[in-house]
């Protein structure tokens, strides 16, 4: 359970997040969307504990958080798998094999991560969470450099481990349809305030406000 | 004279090199990890430490040459440990030249990937030691040009050393000062075989530096 009330996030003296009210409950899969600066890195930076900021937010339990810059370490890719894990190192490879293979990349497991391609990091930041378990996920623009096949196999690999781990899913994407895919409930945010809050197909077909049905519509067309 | 490898002239490179293995060794002990606390830290007086780094760069050597010097000379503050015109005051000297130029690079090479590295150590969840370790590792290319810059500034550095060394032969006398030595005596032939060994060192511990980095990413 995500549990934000009165939220508040400054630059100086420009407001860039302002959310009064907003409840996730656990083992709900949801997708913030908008426009670039309209507040869904800081909302997924705020959760994850990266960014200080005014209010109250109630987090339980443990979280993954994968940036929309993530970096991927200068070493193997094999490497910066098991970077984040303890235990033997046969033990450890073999667990981050296994997240090789499911976003595809275990071909290019000896590779040095920064000859990887945009897609290839993406997927790899991605099988760096897929090691661990936790109560809830944070992916802020999984697919944002991604072509076609890459964001399939991160959906899949996202979905699956979501199912496994039976956490809470939160992404930020700027893609109505992407959020139609990957969540059951879509938060529209605009200049740091939420201003729809309802399933994908609702904000698909009937977006209550004129931001809203502007935003869609350009997806659309 | 370099074929026939002079006595004299092993001596100069061996107190070369031993001042300026200890002054890089011990600037970098000191310098990277205030670099990074500079960089990743937030404490107070972050600022004017950077600050105070970045000023002492521009340190002249005889000024921080002086100051050593004043610091040991007889009736100095320390004075009394009788270190003048050795090995061991010659790399406090360096020492304080060398650091806040490891501090500063070390800040600005941290502060390139900083940010998104914090961030994503931060969502794997990594403990402080690992994170630090990875900002290391991460970095450790770049890092090691910083040492090869202190070493390179160490082993270059004519002014503070030849105050407070005093360029005693056989004891104190380093290759930048029997150059500048030889040089005015008008022995240029000793001064360029100088010059050539102090050049071969440079590009022996750069060969050297790049194979080891090399090395260890195909460990990886």
């Amino acid at each position: 359970m995500i549990k934000c009330e009165n939220i508040l996030k400054k630059y100086s003296d420009r407001t860039v997040l302002s959310i009064p009210q907003l409840e996730i409950k656990s083992g709900e899969s949801v997708c913030l969307t908008g426009a670039n600066g309209s507040g869904k890195s800081t909302l997924l930076k705020i959760i994850a504990g990266v960014i200080p900021f005014e209010g109250k937010l109630e987090a339980q339990g443990s979280i993954l958080y994968m940036p929309q810059k993530s970096l991927c370490f200068d070493m193997s890719v094999l490497s910066n798998v098991t970077y984040s894990l303890s235990g033997k190192k046969k033990d450890k490879e073999e667990i981050a094999f296994e997240a090789l293979k499911k976003v595809g990349l275990e071909a290019l497991y000896k590779k040095n991560a920064s000859g990887l391609s945009g897609g290839e990091a993406a997927r790899l930041s991605l099988a760096r969470l897929l090691v661990h378990e936790c109560d809830i996920l944070l992916l802020d623009e999984p697919t944002g450099a991604v072509d076609i096949e890459g964001t399939e196999i991160i959906e899949n690999a996202v979905k699956s481990f979501v199912k496994e781990n039976k956490c809470t899913l939160i992404t930020a994407t700027h893609s109505p349809l992407q959020a139609k895919r990957m969540s059951d409930r879509v938060i529209m945010l605009e200049k740091g305030e939420k201003v729809e809050d309802s399933s994908p197909e609702e904000l698909l077909i009937a977006p209550k406000t004129d931001f809203g049905k502007k935003f869609v519509d350009m997806w659309r067309y | 004279m370099l074929l026939t490898m002079d006595k004299e002239l092993i001596q100069i490179i061996g107190v070369t090199l031993k001042m300026s293995f200890f002054s890089t060794l011990i600037s970098c002990f000191l310098g990277l990890p205030l670099g990074v606390l500079i960089e990743r830290g937030r404490f107070w007086g972050r600022r004017t430490l950077k600050k105070t780094a970045s000023t002492l760069m521009g340190l002249p050597p005889v000024v921080a040459g002086l100051i050593v010097y004043m610091l040991f000379t007889k009736y100095g503050i320390f004075g009394s440990l009788g270190l003048l015109f050795t090995v061991e005051v010659m790399v406090i000297a360096q020492v304080l030249l060398i650091t806040p130029v490891v501090i500063c690079l070390t800040s600005s090479v941290i502060s390139v990937s900083g940010k998104h590295l914090s961030e994503t150590a931060r969502g794997l969840s990594l403990s402080k030691g690992k994170t630090l370790l990875l900002f290391v590792f991460h970095n450790r290319r770049a890092l090691l040009s910083v040492v090869l810059t202190a070493f390179g500034r160490s082993i270059a550095e004519v002014g503070a050393v030849s105050l407070v060394g005093g360029n005693i032969q056989w004891k104190t006398r380093v290759m930048t000062t029997a150059i500048l030595l030889e040089t005015n005596k008008g022995k240029f032939t000793f001064a360029l075989a100088l010059g050539m060994v102090l050049l071969l060192i440079s590009l022996i511990v750069n060969i050297g530096a790049s194979l080891l980095t090399k090395r260890r990413d195909s460990d990886d």
